[in-house]
């Protein structure tokens, strides 16, 4: 087991460090979900006029969407770093190491957790500042878990990625299906208030019930065990789903 | 060679990358009228809000932000070829040439320009199938063709004002946030009236909210002095003062060599 856990460890903490050697790589993925909360709040603001909208504070509508936004792409920050790492040769070198396997795997993946942890606890802190007020107390906690959750899936699927193509054709990729999968769900407003082709797309999309299981200690429905269930029942069955194509990667690039 | 000829044949340069890559363009074509798609079905119900102006559909709307925002992104492609080119020497190797400063520089402004105004009419021409009606028929369009070339050259000329700059085609893709920032902090996605507080006041100084609102009142409105002063003369005066910064940046990188 330690040969798996000190490995993986000293790739994570490599991946942190590079947070300050090299923080245009991390700035922008963290920038972004900020952005996007104090966009988001302000333009749509008038939204919660619209009957039926669940929250009169716009904010407590978009900051789950931000905190999913930004652990998700905090993950594919991983993705990105695989890239790099591909192209310098270094990969290569980690793969003739004693190094398992598995912790070739699992070190990006406790990067990608702590990278989602700063952007969960930044954008909570940003959101709590323009006026969220969590209307349960399983708002922090249900933050907690998308967080780590989505950071885990967008690290599957940004390394599996990088594992198949090896050069920049997977970052455009990796952004692009994640950016459509997120914003074809009830990102920005729920279901009942949409009405036309998004409807059934977001019903459908896994991810929706991701955002619910963010958003349920900010709305005014409050929280409920369905949601809890269906929401971590998501995330785990994507995060494995993931999880196995970044597997099946890293078997392709042995080969 | 004449100054004309010269300008010419730069500007047939940058308008012909744009056709033999599509790949550089289409990003700045297909997310403009994604966000249009998903806003129409996401906001649908908020054209009957306090403060939403009078429309038959969201999409109406949106089309005004579609377009400014295609633009802006699409300018970014522009002034990232200009900033390649440095990058490249071929920059250089023009200066070396007989070849007129200015030519170099609203050559290379031509390709944005004729993307702004294509663009303008594709966005047109994909969503009237799906229920977009221009009140101001074929006049509105072509003013708001004509708004999206001049709205292209004033954004494209400060875009390459950075290339010029740095020479560096990282640094101008970096601007993206701030274009970004820019179009957000407008009535680009909803309208002023029903924003509040900070927003509110951010959105009334943003020079895009009423680039967009033009642009918008042309879709939903009548063709009147205001909106051709939002849709032409507002970019025209941007683009003189843009434009000025790029021929002082086009200068001094001449200076350094």
């Amino acid at each position: 087991m330690s040969s798996t856990i000190a490995p993986a460890w000293g790739l994570a903490m490599r991946s942190l460090r590079n947070i300050r050697r090299l923080p245009s790589a991390f700035v922008p993925a963290l920038m972004m979900p900020l952005v996007q909360v104090i966009a988001f709040s302000g333009t749509f603001a008038g939204i919660t006029m619209v009957q039926g909208f669940p929250t009169d504070r716009s904010v407590n509508w978009y900051l789950p969407l931000a905190v999913t936004m930004g652990s998700s792409f905090a993950g594919l920050g991983t993705g990105f770093a695989m890239i790099r790492d591909l192209q310098s040769g270094f990969y290569d070198r980690l793969r003739m190491s004693p190094a398992g396997r598995r912790s070739l795997l699992l070190g990006p993946f406790i990067a990608a957790w702590a990278r989602a942890l700063i952007a969960v606890v930044l954008v909570l802190i940003v959101g709590v500042t323009l006026g969220a007020r969590p209307t349960s107390w399983v708002a922090i906690p249900s933050l907690i878990a998308v967080g780590l959750g989505t950071a885990t899936l967008g690290t599957g699927w940004g390394i599996g990625l990088a594992y198949r193509f090896g050069d920049m054709r997977a970052a455009a990729i990796m952004q692009l299906t994640l950016f459509l999968g997120l914003f074809l769900t009830d990102a920005q407003t729920p279901v009942d208030v949409m009405r036309g082709w998004l409807v059934p797309v977001a019903t459908v999309n896994p991810l929706s019930r991701v955002l619910a299981l963010a958003r349920q200690g900010f709305i005014d429905d409050g929280a409920s065990w369905a949601t809890t269930i269906w929401g971590l029942i998501t995330l785990i069955a994507v995060s494995t789903a993931t999880g196995m194509f970044a597997m099946a990667g890293l078997r392709h690039l042995d080969d | 060679m004449s100054t004309l000829a010269q300008t010419r044949a730069m500007s047939q340069r940058s308008v012909l990358a744009l056709v033999r890559q599509p790949a550089l363009v289409i990003p700045s074509a297909v997310f403009p009228l994604f966000f249009a798609a998903l806003g129409t079905s996401s906001f649908s119900r908020a054209v009957n809000i306090p403060g939403f102006p009078e429309v038959d559909s969201f999409l109406d709307f949106a089309l005004a932000g579609a377009i400014v925002q295609g633009i802006l992104f699409g300018s970014i492609t522009s002034a990232t070829a200009l900033a390649t080119d440095i990058e490249t020497g071929f920059f250089d190797r023009l200066l070396a040439a007989p070849t007129q400063r200015t030519a170099i520089l609203i050559g290379r402004l031509a390709g944005a320009m004729a993307y702004g105004f294509a663009q303008t009419l594709f966005f047109v021409a994909v969503l009237v199938p799906f229920g977009l009606r221009i009140t101001t028929g074929a006049v509105g369009l072509m003013l708001m063709a004509i708004g999206g070339l001049l709205t292209a050259l004033a954004v494209g000329a400060l875009m390459s004002t950075m290339a010029l700059r740095t020479g560096s085609s990282e640094a101008v893709q970096g601007s993206f946030p701030l274009l970004f920032v820019l179009l957000f902090f407008s009535s680009a996605f909803f309208p002023r009236e029903t924003m509040s507080g900070a927003y509110r006041r951010i959105a009334d100084w943003n020079p895009v909210s009423y680039l967009v609102e033009g642009f918008r009142s042309l879709t939903i409105g009548d063709v009147n002095a205001t909106s051709i002063a939002q849709v032409v003369a507002l970019p025209a005066a941007l683009a003189v003062v843009t434009m000025t910064g790029a021929l002082a940046a086009l200068a001094a990188r001449t200076r350094r060599g």
